[in-house]
């Protein structure tokens, strides 16, 4: 193997490119600067993003020019309740002419799949993006075919109160590596969105915008996050979140309610190794957007709240009800209960 | 602008704290600090005050003055000197050699040729006088001289232990002169006040009063060891025991002219304490504490017999003539007497009475006095076993005689004549004796504290024109008039009575009152009366000052001579006052009573109590047995001290584990915590900074540094050279941080 530069390198070196990226994201999806800093580095850790928002608040947006942005292939699929698995893999289909089946590739063979409102498909076709996700690779009719890299799933889905819609499974949600939600803009921004709006036919702007990065750039950029380098106190401080949420759920599920400590926690479901692997790999690449070659416990905290919380609270999805508020959830109790100088508590 | 100046000080401490590793060379004090030192040094000079001469004094009051004035300056020039050149800090670095921190360090404006010249002069000033005061005397205001002194040359830390150092000589030598309870609390608390400024050079900041409270906990943690040491720790002469201060001392003196205890009996200071263990006391009027014996009259005073013409008047066997306890059937009487330093060498006795216990130097005299054989300067306690109906000297040698029999003749006229009279008179000896005293109390004689000047001390003179006196007048007169009479009669000195004080009594399980009272003897209790010869009977007892006040011999100061003594005295808390307002009496009596426990346990631990207490615990003393109780006692304590440490560091092994950047880190964060600032659990390194960059803006700069240098530290992967210079980073960093911090406390004040 060719010796690659030093990861310091690449990040100083990509962060023109991030910028650029950044200011090209935040033309577009107007006053939400930190959202789209979260949603890069979501694709930059090489997870998968779930939007959850209320209609109308610029998910679609956001997922459209994360994927023009980057120049990335890009489709999107609506999704209804009588939507089919084969509508999103695709499908082999007889074709006459050469009298051999002919393999209809689904949307899924695009770099950056945007499923749009993906909790009002069934549960089948909902897990027919599982395979997807989680391997990068589909299999029709018994063959596999490989995604393309990188491969990115951005979905969007209303929150689960509102009508017909079907929540996704845990391991499904499992496998978005954050859920971002966009919330309402501010007067300032919303201004903005309302003056720009009467110019533009709003997708086409964002179509027509050239692509920052290489696809090229964008997959040395996701190698070079992986690379980032991680400290002992910053892997304790991640797996002392874990802990909590474990200790937490036990405490729970036994009904002992001993230390005051896990009794203030309200009741959550555990964080699974793939969430700390998850949260691990999205502070990367904060760090990386934040021109760093180490993560502090600042990425990870920026990050834990949206890979966190969606895999945290107990019933799925009941989340969006706009009361709840980041300040008083699970991820934000767990969070404050751990030392960031000394997470396991020497 | 104030910032600014901060930063100056800042950076010129930041340099000082040097980054090789060595000792600062460069010295700070804070303003607050240099005051205290200052304060203290006061204090220290203070308690040895009384024993400097009053050139010292003024010497040392004015180098302290000047001092404060320096530091009052340097105030002013601080202040002056404020935003002169708004720079960075780099350029603040750069002119940092001309910037001394201020307060203190510019007490270097005296030259230190002019300081080593005045140093000089006062040293010789020093010795001259050493003659004059004594060796110690002196080497005690050579102490408090360089003390004084010293506080102009605080430039380095070493100055600045040094002066903290001597401060707690100073203190030590003050026990020498006054060992008394009050004033060993005040050394004690003024200890604790040394302390407390040296532990604030290293944290300062703390507040005072928590510095304070540390420095008690210490010592009362370290008082343990204090009490071991104390029992066992070998008492080494010369090492261990008190030199002899030459200075004048209130007590009865060898020579004695009427007018003199009049004096003495204005001081209300404590001669000495008689414990009985419990026996009856005997009455007032048989307290006759016997000092000295005056048997040489020559005309104007009485003097003391020089030793050898005593023994030589004795006759060579000088032992047989002391007093033998085997041949007599009178009631023994066994106390324990505790004398305080008199620099003298009397010892007080109930005559006669023998030396039991083992005190060493101490041996009772042909004349039935007690005496050691050095002089007493400090606490002492002796036993005694007294046969107070005991006749004394049933023989009397010649030599002794005609020295008890000699006066200067003519010097007295009119005495004479009464004497040939008395002597023609009566012939028995008593009946002559008994006629003096009648003769005292049926005339107008007075008994006072103020008596008349006498021309050339003559007793004529009081005797028949101004027949107002003391006991020294009636005692002499009365010895002239028995001597010119032709009975040996001589003066003796001591004390007369004593006051019972009875707080610590206690009731036993049977309801009767445990005796456990003592008697203190203060100056003013000093008395002289008169002893005659005669033939079968020996030395006989008369006080001729029972014959014009039999109160005071009986029970003791009557309200007038009380009065009289308030009113010479002129002071409030005086002995009229303090005997007729019963609480401040009581209050008076437990203090008392208090003391005397002191005196006896802590001030009379000599030697010789230690040997005996050693010897009751661990039988018969032999030196390896002393010396093995030492060294075992040494180790013990060690190793206690060395577990009691690691007992103590239990938590901090913990801390061990963190790394140094750690331990600055929460070194800052807890400062700051103590301003209000807590760092929640949650909040990270970086979030905290801006925080604080919000609310303490002139922090905004340093502590941001700090912070990165721990992000840096704790989480970037970092070479281990790469790893050392950043930590070296950080310390200089936090340094500063602590004195912007200390800056702006000040500014907020």
């Amino acid at each position: 193997m060719p010796q690659t530069p030093p990861v310091v390198d690449i990040v100083q070196a990509s962060q023109a490119a991030i910028t650029a990226i950044l200011n090209k994201i935040e033309t577009v999806v107007l006053g939400k600067p930190n959202e789209c800093r979260l949603a890069l580095a979501c694709l930059l850790a090489q997870g998968h993003l779930l939007i959850e928002d209320l209609p109308g608040m610029g998910k679609t947006t956001l997922a459209h020019v994360l994927a023009t942005t980057l120049g990335l292939t890009y489709q999107r699929t609506q999704f209804t309740n009588d939507l089919l698995p084969a509508d999103i893999v695709g499908f082999s289909i007889f074709d006459q002419k050469t009298n051999r089946f002919e393999l209809h590739k689904g949307p899924i063979f695009n770099q950056v799949v945007l499923a749009d409102e993906i909790n009002r498909a069934s549960p089948k076709t909902q897990s027919a993006l599982l395979e997807a996700m989680a391997e990068q690779q589909v299999s029709i009719d018994g063959i596999t075919h490989e995604l393309p890299r990188p491969f990115f799933v951005i979905a969007t889905q209303n929150p689960l109160f509102h009508a017909g819609t079907y929540p996704l499974p845990e391991s499904q949600l499992d496998r978005f590596m954050m859920r971002l939600s966009l919330g309402f803009p501010d007067i300032k921004a919303e201004k903005q969105i309302l003056l720009t709006s009467s110019q533009r036919t709003n997708q086409k702007t964002a179509d027509n915008q050239a692509a920052v990065v290489s696809q090229d750039e964008l997959i040395a950029m996701q190698d070079a996050v992986s690379q980032i380098s991680v400290s002992n106190d910053v892997l304790e401080y991640i797996i002392a979140l874990s802990h909590v949420s474990r200790r937490a759920y036990s405490s729970h599920t036994s009904q002992v309610n001993n230390s005051g400590e896990t009794a203030a926690i309200i009741s959550c479901k555990p964080l699974s190794p793939r969430a700390s692997k998850a949260l691990l790999q999205a502070a990367k690449a904060m760090a990386f957007i934040d021109n760093r070659d180490y993560i502090l416990p600042d990425d990870v905290q920026a990050v834990f709240y949206v890979v966190c919380q969606h895999r945290l609270e107990m019933q799925a999805n009941q989340q969006l009800d706009p009361s709840q508020q980041e300040s008083t959830s699970v991820a934000r109790q767990i969070l404050n209960s751990v030392d960031v100088l000394n997470p396991l508590g020497y | 602008m104030m910032l600014f100046n901060k930063k100056k000080k800042l950076v010129s401490q930041n340099t000082s704290g040097n980054v090789n590793g060595k000792t600062m060379s460069n010295f700070y004090l804070s303003r607050q600090n240099s005051w205290l030192l200052c304060l203290c040094q006061c204090l220290n000079i203070a308690v040895v005050a009384l024993e400097l001469s009053t050139w010292m004094l003024i010497i040392i009051a004015l180098s302290l003055a000047w001092q404060a004035l320096l530091l009052q300056q340097n105030r002013a020039t601080a202040n002056t000197s404020r935003g002169k050149h708004p720079g960075t800090v780099q350029s603040n670095l750069a002119s940092k050699r001309h910037s001394h921190g201020p307060s203190k360090q510019l007490a270097t404006n005296i030259s230190p040729v002019v300081l080593g010249i005045f140093a000089l002069l006062g040293c010789v000033a020093i010795a001259l006088t050493a003659k004059q005061v004594g060796i110690l005397l002196s080497m005690v205001h050579l102490l408090c001289f360089s003390y004084a002194l010293k506080g102009f040359e605080l430039r380095t830390r070493r100055d600045f232990y040094q002066l903290l150092l001597l401060g707690l000589f100073i203190l030590a030598s003050a026990l020498i002169f006054r060992q008394d309870l009050v004033f060993s609390l005040i050394i004690l608390s003024l200890l604790i006040i040394n302390l407390t400024v040296l532990l604030q050079f290293f944290s300062s900041e703390n507040a005072f009063a928590t510095n304070l409270k540390v420095v008690v906990v210490l010592l009362g943690q370290s008082a343990l060891l204090a009490v071991v040491l104390f029992l066992v720790f070998p008492r080494l002469s010369p090492f261990w025991q008190v030199p002899f201060a030459k200075s004048a001392k209130t007590g009865l003196s060898d020579t004695v002219k009427p007018g003199d205890i009049a004096n003495l009996t204005r001081s209300t200071k404590l001669a000495f304490r008689a414990d009985f263990g419990g026996q009856k006391i005997p009455n007032y009027a048989q307290l006759y504490w016997r000092a000295m014996v005056l048997e040489n009259y020559d005309g104007r005073q009485w003097r003391r017999q020089n030793k050898v013409t005593q023994n030589k008047a004795d006759g060579s066997g000088t032992k047989s003539l002391i007093f033998d306890a085997s041949n007599t059937e009178v009631l023994p009487l066994t106390y324990q007497v505790f004398v305080e330093a008199s620099f003298q060498k009397y010892l007080f006795a109930l005559a006669p009475a023998v030396v039991t216990g083992n005190a060493s130097g101490i041996t009772a005299q042909t004349d039935y006095t007690i005496q050691s054989s050095t002089i007493i300067s400090q606490a002492k306690s002796y036993r005694l076993t007294s046969y107070l109906t005991a006749p004394l000297a049933l023989e009397l040698s010649p030599q002794s005689r005609q020295i008890n029999l000699s006066y200067p003749q003519g010097s007295n006229p009119r005495l004479e004549q009464l004497a040939l009279q008395l002597q023609h008179n009566y012939v028995d000896v008593q009946a002559r004796a008994q006629a003096v005293l009648t003769l005292i109390n049926q005339q107008n004689y007075s008994y006072t504290l103020q008596p008349p000047l006498l021309v050339n001390n003559s007793l004529d003179q009081f005797f028949f024109d101004s027949q107002a006196g003391f006991c020294v007048h009636y005692a002499s007169a009365f010895t002239f008039l028995m001597r010119a009479s032709g009975i040996p009669a001589r003066l003796v000195t001591g004390y007369l009575g004593g006051e019972y004080n009875g707080v610590t009594n206690e009731v036993n399980s049977a309801g009767k009152i445990v005796n456990k009272g003592h008697l203190s003897i203060y100056q003013y209790d000093a008395h002289a009366w008169s002893e005659i010869w005669v033939a079968g009977k020996g030395w006989l007892r008369i006080d001729p000052t029972g014959a014009v006040d039999p109160q005071r011999v009986n029970i003791g100061w009557s309200n007038q001579l009380l009065q009289e003594q308030a009113e010479l005295n002129n002071t409030f808390f005086n002995l009229y006052r303090m005997k007729n307002i019963a609480w401040l009496n009581t209050l008076r009596l437990q203090f008392d009573a208090l003391d005397y426990q002191w005196t006896r346990w802590v001030i009379g631990f000599t030697s010789q109590q230690q040997y005996d207490l050693l010897k009751h615990w661990f039988g018969k003393m032999v030196p390896w047995k002393l010396a093995l109780i030492i060294a075992v006692t040494l180790v013990l304590s060690m190793l206690m001290l060395m577990l009691l440490l690691h007992w103590l560091n239990r938590p901090k092994v913990k801390k061990q584990a963190f790394a140094q950047w750690q331990i600055i880190y929460h070194k800052a964060i807890d400062r700051l915590a103590k301003q209000g600032m807590e760092k929640p659990l949650a909040m990270t390194v970086n979030d905290f900074a801006k925080k604080i960059r919000q609310q303490y803006p002139e922090l905004a700069l340093v502590f941001t540094q700090l912070s990165a240098s721990y992000n840096r530290l704790c989480y970037q992967t970092l070479s281990i050279s790469e790893q050392e210079k950043q930590t070296v980073t950080m310390q200089q960093q936090y340094h500063h941080f602590i004195q912007v911090l200390k800056n702006s406390d000040k500014k907020h004040l």
